[in-house]
Formats: structure tokens, sequence, C-alpha cells
């Protein structure tokens, strides 16, 4: 069951019960204070009759004669039948022999249907008055009844009057309230199917967000302008989808960096292979021939040079993702002393100087990874520099904070190129690196060190200018790390 | 007149050892080493069929792919990449086959044949020395005089032929000449090498190679 015909349903069950018994006490209660008042006119007319027969009961007295009691008392009864004949009344007078003095009874309606029982009458007591309600065939009747005392003989007067209009007025007001229940029912139903559908419309806006999301629109939002708690809902549901945007988009990011990886290795590594695979085979199936053999196997010598130092590389990057590292307050210039004489032999190669202009600077390092940084640095320096060039590699304080700088005067870096150096197996000049045996894997690895030791490194290059590399090691990460 | 290949690929080694296996059969090869090389030597050039691998500098494989549909040269991807999204877009692309790194040298030539042979360029007639096999009608003649051959022997002859200058292992026979699903002894392929060299008078050019297997060798 949907939620708007729930809010439609019960709405619509609450409003049929509430509104007809409230129309039911009304009328109810109206017919009750009618009746009553009813009873009270009637009763108070009885006792009118009674005051009159009382006025003449002196006279009565002096004239001690049942004759004339029965035609003063007929006189009196006639004059008020007469008075009120407008309306249904009647009278009866019984003396307490149970005889009729005065009775109108047959005139009327009552004539046959007397009830023979009449409990109002049953120790009824003088100055005493009591009424009952009857019904007589399908018309009502209120009797009252009460005694009156003249010379000494009880005189049992009844006056009853006919309240049929009452309950017929009664009726009357239900069939009316019938055809209001209905008609308010309908218009009801009409306007509240409106109202339910129209409250629960941002719900289903809301269903649709979701299921579009669902989906993988991602981006989708629920456009709600409202102020109430479905306003206040949709605007959390799109705080919510926010959030998990983002989380896909960064899942996503991760994701195509992870394959990006996979697919630059798995190219890294298979293109070796399959000069490998292809040199060997042709050595094994064609003739013998002394170029070609020799040849083939320089291919695959150097090729399995280059997937050796793949895997080497690939294994230090491996490595330097455990995060488990040992660190030893270390002057960075002593390192770079250390490592001097291999780095120049290193760069004689190329007859390439390396001028080292060292400032004192401690700090908190792992040494073998420092070095393997310097390493890759100075050893892309050298294959970017040409013959008779020289490098130069500085340490010095800025801000309180250690910088390693490692400077060429080489070839340079393009640059559209600079911000994907750091990427796996990214090379900006595919056939010179492979040429040195790189696998693009350098500045990676340069760069989770760095990482490791909360430094930063910023490349500044101009082509055929050179490129200059800092590593500036943030002092107050440290600091921040050891307070913690 | 020898088909032409043209050979797209970056690394100088694999784009040599390509070169060579191609030439060992007498396919004549072109090398281009990226995109757009590879897209003047298709210009200016006539060739049966483009090996070409998607990792290529400048204008990568699959873009090259739509700048050269017009010329309806059938063309054999190499990629390293094992991806099955690669190997359908490269169908779709209109590559005809598709080799993954690394190759072995006789599965390579073996598809360029299907290719060639799919594209009507395939030869209906093939010789060595003084032999023409006719494929088609399955006939052999040695200086004009038709030779008769059991059908494996024939079917043997034409994967010799075909792979001239190359060993084949005795099982790589069974397997191209009685199927994958022969599991039969490698002597089999002995006794049939053997009378197909003593029928076409081929015992100087079918050459017994230790430890691998036969070559026929011009």
């Amino acid at each position: 069951m949907k939620f708007w015909q729930k809010i439609y349903l019960f709405s619509i069950m609450a409003f049929i019960v509430v509104f007809n018994l409230a129309s039911i006490m009304v009328i109810e209660r109206n017919h009750s204070k009618m009746l009553q008042q009813e009873i009270n006119n009637t009763l108070s007319e009885n006792m009118s009759i009674n005051s009159s027969v009382s006025a003449i009961i002196p006279l009565l007295r002096i004239y001690d004669s049942n004759e004339y009691e029965k035609s003063v008392l007929t006189n009196i009864a006639n004059e008020f039948v007469d008075k009120n004949s407008h309306s249904n009344i009647y009278l009866e007078i019984v003396d307490d022999e149970r005889r009729t003095i005065y009775s109108n009874k047959d005139s009327g309606k009552l004539s046959t249907n007397m009830p023979s029982d009449r409990k109002e009458l049953v120790d009824l007591q003088a100055n005493e008055i009591k009424y009952i309600l009857r019904d007589i065939d399908d018309r009502t009747f209120l009797f009252t009844a009460n005694i009156t005392e003249i010379n000494n003989k009880k005189y049992t007067f009844t006056y009853i009057k006919e309240v049929t209009p009452l309950y017929e007025e009664r009726i009357d007001q239900y069939r009316f309230f019938v055809k209001v229940d209905i008609g308010a029912c309908l218009i009801y139903m009409v306007v509240m199917f409106f109202i339910s559908k129209g409250l629960t419309k941002p719900i289903d806006k809301m269903i649709r967000t979701a299921k579009d999301i669902a989906q993988g629109n991602f981006s989708e939002r629920v456009q709600l302008k409202s102020k109430d708690e479905i306003g206040i809902l949709a605007t959390n549901f799109n705080a919510m989808a926010v959030v998990v945007e983002a989380k896909i988009n960064e899942l996503e990011l991760h994701n195509s960096e992870k394959q990006r990886f996979i697919d630059n290795f798995t190219h890294e590594l298979k293109t070796p292979l399959t000069s490998i695979i292809g040199y060997a085979n042709y050595l094994k199936v064609t003739k013998y021939n002394e170029e070609i053999f020799v040849d083939g196997l320089q291919v695959i010598y150097s090729e399995a040079k280059r997937l050796e130092s793949l895997s080497i590389k690939l294994m230090d990057l491996i490595l330097l993702k455990e995060d488990q590292f040992q660190m030893v307050t270390e002057n960075l210039n002593d390192l770079i002393i250390e490592m001097e004489s291999s780095l120049k032999m290193r760069a004689a190669s190329k007859n390439i100087k390396i001028i080292t202009t060292c400032d004192q600077c401690s700090l908190k390092l792992e040494k073998d990874l420092i070095k393997v940084l310097i390493f890759n640095l100075v050893d892309n320096a050298i294959k970017a520099s040409n013959e008779l060039e020289s490098i130069t590699i500085r340490t010095f304080e800025s801000d309180g904070n250690c910088v390693l700088e490692v400077a060429d005067n080489g070839i340079g870096i393009p640059s559209d190129h600079i911000d994907k150096i750091f990427e796996p197996f990214y090379m900006a000049d595919k056939a010179r690196t492979r040429n040195n045996n790189g696998a693009g894997l350098g500045l990676s690895i340069c760069q989770a060190v760095a990482g490791i030791h909360h430094a930063t490194i910023e490349v500044i290059s101009e082509i055929n200018r050179g490129t200059t590399i800092r590593v500036v090691f943030q002092q107050r990460n440290w600091q921040d790390e050891v307070n913690e | 007149m020898n088909k032409r290949i043209l050979i797209v690929e970056d690394d100088v080694h694999i784009s040599k050892i390509i070169k060579m296996n191609l030439n060992l059969v007498h396919y004549e090869t072109t090398e281009a080493y990226d995109g757009y090389e590879a897209l003047e030597a298709i210009k200016h050039g006539k060739y049966d069929l483009i090996l070409l691998d998607i990792m290529i500098p400048r204008m990568d494989g699959f873009a090259l792919m739509e700048r050269i549909k017009s010329y309806q040269i059938p063309v054999i991807f190499l990629t390293a990449k094992n991806s099955v999204f690669d190997k359908v877009k490269g169908l779709k692309l209109g590559a005809d086959d598709y080799i993954v790194k690394p190759f072995e040298a006789i599965e390579l030539l073996a598809r360029i044949e299907t290719v060639l042979r799919r594209y009507g360029h395939g030869d209906s007639v093939i010789e060595f020395k003084s032999v023409k096999v006719y494929i088609e009608k399955r006939e052999v003649t040695v200086n004009g005089d038709a030779v008769e051959l059991t059908p494996k022997e024939f079917d043997l002859l034409v994967v010799l032929i075909k792979n001239k200058n190359i060993a084949l292992s005795r099982e790589q026979f069974l397997d191209k000449v009685w199927g994958g699903d022969y599991f039969g002894e490698t002597r089999t392929v002995d006794m049939h090498i053997k009378s197909v060299r003593k029928k076409l008078n081929l015992q100087d050019y079918i050459k017994t190679i230790y430890k691998i297997g036969y070559r026929l060798e011009e």
C-alpha cells in the first residue's frame, strides 16, 4: 500500500468516524433538550389545570355534591382542552373509584389504544406529579398524572400530550444529516486525494532520484525547496549523494591509476620478454649465422638486464609501500659526502662533473632510502646531461626546513610532462629511457621515499637549459608527529 | 611476387625480430616506429597486411586504425594488453586478428597466413625449388611431373614450405598436420617426413635438426 493511499484512507476513516459521532451527538442533544422542554411545558400545563381546580375547591366544599364536582371539573377540563385545541392534548379525570369523570380520549387518536398498564398511576401520592413517555402504535405520547383531593375524594388527573412531532423532527434531522454526510465525505475525499498526493509528491521525486543514483548516475540530486521534514530529508539525501559520489570518484580514480599501473607494468614486462622469446626462438629454429647469433644474444642479454633492473626497482617500490622504517637523526651533508665518490664514478663515464655545496642540515631520516633517492636524482641528471656538463648537489636550510637540491644543465623536461613524471612507468622520452635501461620508475621511487620523510618534491625545468629538483623536508610535520 | 607487410612497432628489437621471421618465409617488410610514420608509409606504399602495435608514440594504434579504414588493408594487432576490452575495441575498429605479446614466431606466421587467405591474398600455388604445390587441387609436381602424395604427406609438405627456414618440432608438425586432438606418436611424423623426402627428392633440403625437429632449408 502506497504512502499517499495510507494518508488518504486513514484520514478518511478518521473523518467519517469523528464527523458522524459529532453530528449524532448534536442531533441527539438537540432532541433531548426539546423533549425536556416539552415535558416541562406539559408538566406546567398540568399544574395550571391543578391550580385552577385548587382555586375552586372552596366553592366545591360549599356544595358537597358529586354531580356538582363532576360538572365543575368537566367545565374546567373542557375549557382547557378547547383553549389548547391546536395541539393534541388529552385530559382524563378519574375519581378514586376509578370512574371516569372526564375524558376527551375518544375524540383523538388515543381512542382504542389506551394502555391498560398505567405505571405512572401506581403509588401516586397527593401533591406529586409523575410522567412517562409511551409509544402507542407508531406515535409517542407524554403522560403526566397527579392527584388532587377534593372533599376527601382523590381525583386523578391525567394530562396527555402527543410528542410524535419531536421524534419525527429527529428522524428528519437524521435524514438531512445523511445527505450532508455523503456530500461532506465526497468533498473530503476529493480534497484529501489531492492533499495526500501533493504531500507525497516530494517522496516520489526522491524515489526517482534514488533509483537514478542506483543505476549509476551518481551526479543526480533531488530538487526540493520545501523546509519541512521531507525537505530536510532531501537535503541530507543530497549530502549523502555528494559523499557517495566523491567516494566513487575517488575509487574510480584510484582504480584507473591502478589499472594504468598494471597496464604499464604489463607493457614494460612484456616488451623485453617478447624480444627475448623472439630472439631465442629465432636462434633456436633457424640455421646458424654468426652475425645474427651475436646480435641476437646481445639483444637477449640487454633485454634480460632491463628486466632485472625493472624487477629490482619494482621491489623497491613495493617495499616503500610497507611504511615501517627506523628513522634516525642524521646530517644530510654527511650522507652526501659518503656517496660522493660512487656518484662521481657514475658521472665520470659521461665526463660529467659533480659539484657539491652542502650546509649542515640535520633531520630524521632512513639512511638507505635517502641514498636511493639521491642516487636516482643524480642518475636522472646524468642521463639528461651531455658530456662535459656539470651537476650541482646542494643542501641548505630555508624557513627552518632542510632542502636537498640536484640541478643539471641538461635537456630539460617538456612542461606538459612535468605533472606526470612521478607516475610509475611514465617516460617523457621512451626510447631514451629504455636505452638507459630505465623503466620509468625512478621518480616514483623518489616520490615514495619523499612521502615517507614528509618531504615534498619541486621540479623546475626548462628545455635545453636544465632541470632542478628540490626535495623539501618539512620539519614541522615531524614536530607535529612527535608532539602527538 | 612476394607479399608486402608493414610492421608498426615502436620497440626496435621487437620490430627487428618480427622482420627477421617474416623475411625467413619471404615476406617483404617495411618498418614504421610510430603512428605518423606508419600513416605516411600506408599512403605511399602498397601493403598486403599491417602488423600494428597499439601502444605506439604520436598516434596510437586505435587512432591509426580509424585513419586507414579506407585503404582496406588487413590488420593484425600486436599488444601487450590482454584485456577483453581492448580486444573487442580492436576487432570493432576492423582489425582482423589480435596477437598478445609475447608471441611465438610460428603463431604469428600462421595468423598472417590465415588473414591473407581470408582476403583472397592466399597463394593457390606455392613453390620450393623444383617442387610446385597446387593447394586447391591438392596436386604436387616435381619439374612438372605429377607426384602422388597421401593427404597427410601433402599437408606436411605444405607446412614445411610455408615455414621454410624455420625448424619445427615433431609436436608442432603433429599439431598442424594431424590436428590438435590427435595424440599420435611423434614417430608418425618421422615416417611421413621420410616418405616426403623420398617422393620429392628433398633429402638435401629437409634437414633433421638435433633436439628440435625438422627444417626445410633453401
